[in-house]
């Protein structure tokens, strides 16, 4: 099949109605603070299972980047973030809102997120079958390295502390190794119990880590009683156009920002709302206006955040390590399709990732509609429904989607137990993605690292197997500069402020 | 929101000893393991779990303190929720999944709501809810074919 037949697989009637969906679903969940992207992916991930991975994938995509954009209604209009990633979106977003043009600031941010999504997947669509063809040349210890700099870079940028995130990391590994050994059949890690056999299964256990402390959180404290003040004047879509295209160098420089932070394995959409911020800011001529509402701030965090959706499935599709958090998730999802993402994808399963970005592509069109229509009329409703029906809600769809899984009660259990943990760990720092990485990367790093080693044992090489091929190496090196680039730039910024004060 | 006076980070080190005995555990449970294939990687795993549980204590002892945030909620809800969750799990196989899930929407209902009861809330909020268990429940159950638990007390 060529490119026109992907795209005319991707356009039929079928397809289309899940995009819509999907990006429906998304916003929506989206935009109630409080539920993240990767929560709205997670819950409704379920009713996936038993479609065609291509059409799985697009429901998924759409979910994911309209959860995306859905986090930017609150943040505009309420000050609180939908979703994490929506966090720098408040900066200038509610100063909009306070002045009056809060309707123009959801224009501006369905533009830009559109803007943004649609970079990300053409990114998605040219960068990843030629990186595929390259990592073709990746053997099992290549691999075993990528999924190491994976956890390193998930803790070096989750919470700031890189040794909990590694901690975090290895706990993920060693919960990998749970049940029976694939080459070996010995039991692991199971301490006797029965229900630990069949090993911890990827996707319950992320809708536990992500979803159930959420919950926990979300009931611990009363409701916020959200009002939305200020009465909408319209659309103001030719206005945001205007403005869109005045600044479309930001846009670009952001979506582009996006699409690169969304290729670094667990750095999502709100570090690269940040970083494109801060880049929009440091570049503007009139800084000053940046967080009193300066339009550009507003374009610059939401075409970023929707730019690591493409971005973010550049190395899950081509190397099978989760770019970001909802990555995980619908990596988990392939798996249970019996999907093994990786090179190979692209050259024997074209007809799905093809389909899948062109749908993707159209999810992120369809998100231009969709946004500005929810924005402006069913937005109120759904902001003021009272915790009450939301939290029952999301525990009961956490119930459901857990068990039809594997149709396992113990998967349930194990989903609630973990969803504890998690909230546990997380009030110590310890943040849940590095877990998760480290569970779904387990099985990559643990059949390259066992094939390097027997290899390396028999031909009485270890050092030579694990670090003496040039990919390797390159691979080795940037684990380093991820490990302790963070220490120098601390040092450099201190020596710099002790400089300034002298 | 309130600051707590500088302090280490109790937790955390609690949380990384912690670490160390399930990395010791692990390493324990690998001697058990006839093939090197299945112990080389869980033994190296739980080995770097433990040297990086060592150094997180040891810098959090070198470092100055911080100071932690905390805000005003609730335990009990908390608690409450989890023992909702794995009640419900528990039961499913006994209640079957409609009732045990029915029960369980009903009582996070409850952990979740601060509001005062008004007389209509009492009379929407259940019904909604129902609406909501069985929309899910014939979604999965009869369009997507999952065999969800119909429950020993009602099929003998």
């Amino acid at each position: 099949m060529n490119s026109l037949g992907y795209l005319l697989a991707a356009l039929t009637p079928y397809h289309v109605a899940l995009a819509l969906g999907g990006v429906v679903a998304g916003t929506v969940v989206g935009s109630l603070p409080g539920l993240t992207a990767t929560m709205a992916v997670a819950v409704l991930i379920p009713v996936t299972f038993s479609m065609e991975p291509a059409s799985a994938l697009i429901l998924m995509g759409a979910i994911y980047t309209g959860a995306i954009y859905g986090g930017a209604y609150a943040a505009i209009l309420l000050n609180t973030p939908g979703t994490p990633s929506a966090i720098a979106t408040t900066f200038d977003g509610f100063p909009m809102a306070k002045r009056g043009d809060g309707d123009l600031a959801i224009t501006l941010a369905c533009i830009a997120s559109v803007c943004g999504g649609l970079v990300g997947a053409v990114f998605l669509l040219s960068l990843a079958p030629p990186l595929a063809n390259v990592a073709l040349a990746f053997g099992p210890v290549e691999y075993f390295w990528l999924a190491i700099l994976g956890l390193t870079l998930i803790s070096a940028l989750s919470q700031g502390n890189l040794l909990k995130g590694l901690i975090g990391a290895c706990f993920g590994l060693l919960l990998s190794c749970i049940g029976v050994a694939e080459i070996s059949a010995d039991v692991r890690l199971t301490f006797g119990s029965q229900t630990l056999l069949g090993g911890i299964e990827v996707v319950s256990a992320l809708i536990g880590l992500y979803c159930v402390p959420v919950l926990i959180d979300l009931v611990a404290t009363p409701d916020r009683h959200l009002k939305v003040e200020e009465a909408s004047r319209g659309f103001r879509l030719r206005e945001a156009l205007n403005i869109s295209w005045r600044s479309k160098f930001n846009l670009a420089r952001s979506s582009v920002i996006g699409t690169l932070v969304g290729i670094l394995p667990g750095a999502g959409g709100s570090i690269a709302g940040l970083v494109a911020y801060s880049e929009a800011r440091r570049s503007s001529k009139q800084q000053e206006r940046f967080g009193g509402g300066a339009p550009e701030g507003v374009q610059a965090t939401e075409s970023a955040n929707n730019a690591t959706v493409g971005g973010g499935f550049i190395p899950t599709l081509v190397l099978g390590i989760p770019g970001t958090p909802p990555d995980a998730v619908i990596l988990g999802a392939l798996l249970i399709q019996g999907v093994r993402t990786g090179p190979n994808l692209f050259t024997e399963h074209g007809s799905i990732v093809y389909v899948f970005i062109w749908g993707l592509l159209l999810a992120t069109v369809l998100m231009l509609p969709t946004g500005l229509l929810i924005g402006r009329y069913a937005y109120r409703s759904i902001v003021t429904v009272p915790k009450a029906m939301l939290v029952p809600t999301v525990a009961f769809m956490t119930l459901i989607g857990t068990y039809s899984i594997r149709n396992s009660v113990s998967d349930v259990v194990i989903m609630t137990i973990l969803g504890v943990l998690g909230w546990v760990l997380g009030r110590f720092g310890f943040s849940a993605s590095p877990i998760v990485l480290g569970l779904i990367l387990g099985s990559i790093a643990e059949q390259g690292f066992v094939q390097g080693w027997i290899i390396g044992a028999a031909a009485d090489n270890l050092w030579g197997q694990f670090f003496g091929r040039p990919i390797s190496l390159g691979i080795f090196a940037f684990i380093l500069l991820s490990l302790f680039s963070p220490l120098l730039l601390n040092r450099l910024r201190v020596k710099r402020e002790f400089a300034r004060a002298d | 929101m309130r600051a707590d006076p500088a302090s280490r980070d109790i937790g955390g080190m609690v949380v990384a000893a912690v670490f160390v005995l399930v990395g010791v555990l692990a390493l324990w449970d690998t001697l058990d393991y006839a093939d090197a294939d299945s112990y080389v990687f869980p033994r190296t795993v739980a080995g770097s779990l433990i040297v990086f549980c060592i150094a997180s204590i040891v810098w959090n002892l070198a470092r100055p303190p911080d100071r932690v945030q905390r805000g005003p909620e609730s335990t009990m809800r908390r608690v409450g929720l989890v023992i909702v969750l794995l009640v419900a799990a528990l039961s499913m196989p006994y209640l079957g999944f409609l009732l045990s899930g029915l029960a369980a929407f009903m009582a996070i209902m409850l952990l979740a709501m601060y509001d005062p009861w008004t007389r209509a809330r009492v009379f929407v909020y259940p019904l909604v809810g129902t609406a909501i268990v069985l929309g899910f429940y014939f979604l999965f159950n009869k369009v997507l074919l999952v065999p969800l638990p119909a429950g020993r007390l009602f099929t003998g």
